[in-house]
């Protein structure tokens, strides 16, 4: 019997789905950004943060990934986010097909900016391809400084990396130039955004980069 | 972790790729360094989905990918241990950049000489 040369990405799958939900977002004019980090880093505080500040100029929705629970969503919906959770059941990530069901039963029309949270795991979600723009990677300086290179798959594809409860540093053994060092080399041009949430030290500076995404988004969308 | 879904994406593109009658003998994929996917995870989870098919002892051959570290001035670093990363180039100092490693793809299917016989009930 002969070999067969089948050559195809793994998730050929997913990746079609996330490049039509790719060109959905680019007709909407839509800047769609996935977070992804460790459980408890902060990325339901932190997205709670941005909408309180970014609310006045841009339309947002969020969709939420969590094992169980819709503890996530009522948070975001308390800081004004129209939010949809997505309860995966086990599934230790979210890929574009549930993102494209999710989005069909939240309708939340063309926002300008759409947040996704990713379940938490530094692992899984960094191989499915959501049709974002691009990938926010979440890091508490509690974690530990030798996480970037434990967890590279996902250093080295998200496009901006934020350091979160900042606050906290003076608490605990964070070597952030080591930390820094690890991340641009696994990923030489990722943006690194120190902040916390809870004293808003740093928050002005992701503002700044969304406000900037959005209104780029909105120029290129095709009207 | 999403090793099983993995397994499961991998079982039904082979499928797709067999014809009536044809039961899978040998797969080869590759899995880089960054993909975030642990191949003797996968080989587990392979054993699993395929388990109770007509492809159960089909063999997962798993070509394992290191990323590359590259000096814009001195070239791509040989002596880097996968799971080891360099900060500086060693020679001139300079930042690295990462190169390849992200793969995660079938690569061939070879189907077993002897089709599966018709099943008479």
């Amino acid at each position: 019997m002969t070999t067969i040369d089948a050559r195809q990405q793994i998730l050929a799958a997913n990746q079609t789905a996330a490049a039509q939900l790719r060109q959905r977002f680019a007709r909407a004019g839509t800047l769609v950004v996935n977070l992804i980090s460790s459980p408890g880093s902060g990325k339901t505080t932190l997205l709670a943060t941005l909408a309180r500040r970014l609310a006045e100029r841009w339309t947002m929705a969020a969709i939420v990934g969590d094992i169980a629970t819709e503890r996530d969503a009522d948070r975001l919906r308390d800081a004004g986010l129209r939010a949809h959770q997505i309860v995966t059941g086990g599934a230790c990530h979210l890929d574009a097909r549930m993102l494209e069901r999710a989005l069909a039963v939240a309708d939340f029309g063309e926002p300008d900016l759409l947040f996704v949270e990713n379940v938490g795991n530094l692992v899984c979600p960094a191989n499915y391809d959501l049709g974002e723009h691009f990938k926010i990677v979440l890091l508490a300086v509690t974690e530990g400084a030798d996480k970037p290179f434990k967890y590279p798959g996902i250093f080295s594809k998200a496009e901006v990396a934020v350091l979160t409860k900042w606050d906290l540093l003076p608490h605990v053994d964070f070597e952030v130039d080591a930390v820094c060092e690890q991340i641009r080399t696994l990923r030489p041009t990722a943006r690194i955004v120190s902040l916390s949430a809870r004293d808003g030290t740093g928050v002005d500076e992701l503002v700044c980069l969304l406000n900037d995404r959005v209104a780029a988004c909105k120029t290129s969308s095709v009207p | 972790m999403h090793e099983l879904s993995i397994a499961q994406e991998l079982l039904r593109l082979c499928q797709a790729r067999l014809e009536a009658g044809q039961r899978l003998q040998y797969v080869r994929i590759a899995v880089g360094e960054l993909a975030s996917v642990e191949p003797d995870l996968l080989r587990f989870a392979w054993q699993a989905v395929t388990a109770g098919t007509p492809h159960a002892t089909a063999v997962l051959d798993v070509a394992w990918c290191p990323a590359r570290q590259r000096c814009d001035a001195c070239g791509e670093i040989a002596e880097r241990q996968p799971g080891s990363w360099l900060r500086l180039c060693p020679q001139c100092g300079q930042a690295l950049r990462v190169e390849g490693g992200d793969q995660l793809d079938l690569l061939t299917l070879t189907p077993a000489a002897t089709e599966l016989k018709e099943v008479t009930p």
